[in-house]
């Protein structure tokens, strides 16, 4: 019933959060669990904001300042490094500029989709099951703002909790942290100071300096073939992963199309990859922040699950893969 | 975690906690992560209230644009950032004694969370590329790994949660300066027992 309500909730959320996000009087403890989740999905979709962030891994931080405004649906972003050389990033729609001011330089990318640069917060589309629990912790102040704080906790080891501090008056998160099973913090994200749905100058988007001079290089677009059908699957997937999507892949130095094959639980998501073997060493296990990796040969093809996951996660699935 | 201890771990930050209860207060750091993320915390936020700039090079972005644009002047001014000696040995003059400990305690969150013993995964080197007369083309590179976790972020952002790990995998500050993130390569302890599992798991198919 609770999976059925919240699928149904998750469906229709882009009406709901408009109603929701037109009654942002509501105290904290008169909304439930899901509906602070329905609330943020619009908050987040809509919000134009400006603000500092501080991002702690693994025991380091670091500090960016981030503007973010969506124009008739078009996302753009600027997020300036305060450590270092200043490197700042700017995105207007899917091209993504990496400004280097001291050396003068522009790094160009492409992105296809509407996730925003710098952070950990949910996406829109939030579908789970009985795979965790959400509850409404307490209020707390987060960047001056009362914020309620909503706990994801998931019931088994194969995927991380989450702690979402969203802001009371707009249902904005103000903090998120992704925490493992024994409650360590594995990622946080915290903003420090936020303006939020204030009119924001297109000046706060633009390079801090002329950038028409510098020397630009791009990177080569990615390419995705259609959709497949793959003999590759997995008979001991952990409880509420589903294949989301199966397609073919160009990637770089291959011969042959790589598999890719997406599978999520609707918080947590694996992507596991199948190629023929080669003479290419791969790290068994791989880590970059949350993020892991698991590869294993199996009947001449390569195998690599990669997740924002526990090892454990990427590497049952990884094993588990075989093709009919 | 009350906000007694709260309140003590920001006057540890602050400098501002005799040395006597500093001492016990480590003990406690030492012991317990929900404390020492707090403590993480709350340097954190000093430093960007201070609004310090303390960090030196985009070492390795800056390889990669260098031997991208095979910028020989870029690649030695690289190669000299290797050797800055990171912000926490700086001089600290004039800092309290408790400050001194704040930072050790600093020093102390990154060595407990870094992954003794790992081996970077070698990337492909970026390839000098074809240019014209605005845009420098790179040749593709080779880095399996990367390509997997740029390739994944890209299809489940849209789904679920978005880490920030993926979209901002070029850029973690590390040992005083902003890296691109590495991949590293977890050793397992039981790697000959993994292999067993894996011969058992592949002969059941059969």
């Amino acid at each position: 019933m609770k999976t059925r309500r919240r699928q149904l909730i998750a469906t229709v959320f882009v009406a709901l959060g408009g109603i929701v996000a037109a009654t942002p009087c509501l105290a904290a403890d008169e909304i439930g669990p899901d509906d602070w989740l329905v609330k943020m999905a619009s908050a987040v979709q809509t919000t134009n904001y400006e603000g500092t962030v501080i991002r702690l891994q693994n025991g380091k931080s670091d500090t960016l300042k981030v503007v973010h405004v969506v124009t008739d649906g078009v996302i753009h972003e600027k997020v300036v490094v305060q450590e270092g050389d200043g490197l700042e990033i700017i995105r207007n729609g899917n091209e993504v500029q990496c400004i280097l001011p001291d050396k003068q330089t522009v790094r160009v990318e492409e992105w296809n989709d509407q996730s925003t640069l710098f952070s950990s917060l949910p996406s829109t589309d939030i579908q789970f099951g009985n795979e965790y629990d959400v509850s409404i912790v307490r209020e707390e102040r987060i960047a001056g703002r009362k914020a309620v704080l909503l706990a994801i906790r998931p019931h088994d080891e194969y995927r991380y909790g989450h702690r979402i501090w969203l802001d009371i008056a707009t249902g904005f998160p103000l903090q998120t942290k992704l925490m493992r099973d024994d409650g360590e913090a594995i990622e946080q994200v915290k903003f420090a100071d936020i303006t939020l749905d204030k009119e924001i100058h297109a000046s706060a988007l633009a390079p801090s300096t002329s950038i028409e001079n510098f020397r630009w290089f791009t990177q080569p677009q990615r390419k995705i073939n259609h959709a497949v059908d793959s003999p590759w699957n997995s008979a001991e997937l952990p409880s509420g992963f589903a294949v989301k999507s199966t397609h073919e892949e160009d990637l770089p130095g291959r011969d042959v199309p790589v598999i890719h094959i997406l599978y999520s639980d609707g918080l947590a998501n694996v992507s596991v990859f199948i190629e023929p073997a080669n003479d290419k060493k791969f790290a068994r296990r791989s880590r970059a922040g949350a993020s892991n990796s698991y590869s294993v040969e199996n009947d001449g093809y390569q195998v690599t699950a990669v997740g924002e996951v526990p090892a454990e996660t990427v590497e049952k699935i990884a094993i588990s893969m075989q093709p009919n | 975690m009350n906000d007694a201890i709260k309140t003590q771990i920001s006057a540890f930050v602050d400098g501002e906690l005799p040395q006597n209860e500093a001492e016990l207060l480590l003990r406690r750091l030492c012991q317990d992560v929900e404390l020492r993320n707090q403590a993480a915390e709350y340097l954190a936020m000093g430093r960007a209230m201070r609004g310090e700039r303390a960090i030196v090079g985009v070492s390795m972005l800056r390889e990669r644009v260098a031997a991208a644009l095979d910028d020989k002047e870029l690649q030695e001014e690289f190669a000299e950032s290797e050797v800055a000696a990171p912000r926490f040995m700086r001089p600290l003059a004039g800092v309290a004694i408790a400050a001194t400990v704040a930072l050790v305690a600093l020093i102390g969150l990154q060595q407990m969370s870094d992954v003794p013993d790992v081996e970077t995964v070698q990337g492909g080197e970026a390839a000098a590329g074809v240019t014209d007369d605005s845009y420098t083309v790179p040749e593709p590179e080779y880095d399996p790994l990367s390509d997997y976790y740029n390739s994944h972020d890209a299809s489940s952002a849209h789904i679920g949660f978005d880490s920030i790990t993926p979209r901002l995998i070029t850029y973690e500050i590390r040992d005083g300066r902003l890296v691109e993130m590495e991949l590293t390569d977890v050793p397992a302890e039981n790697d000959e027992q993994d292999d067993e599992n894996e011969e058992t798991s592949s002969a059941d198919t059969l």
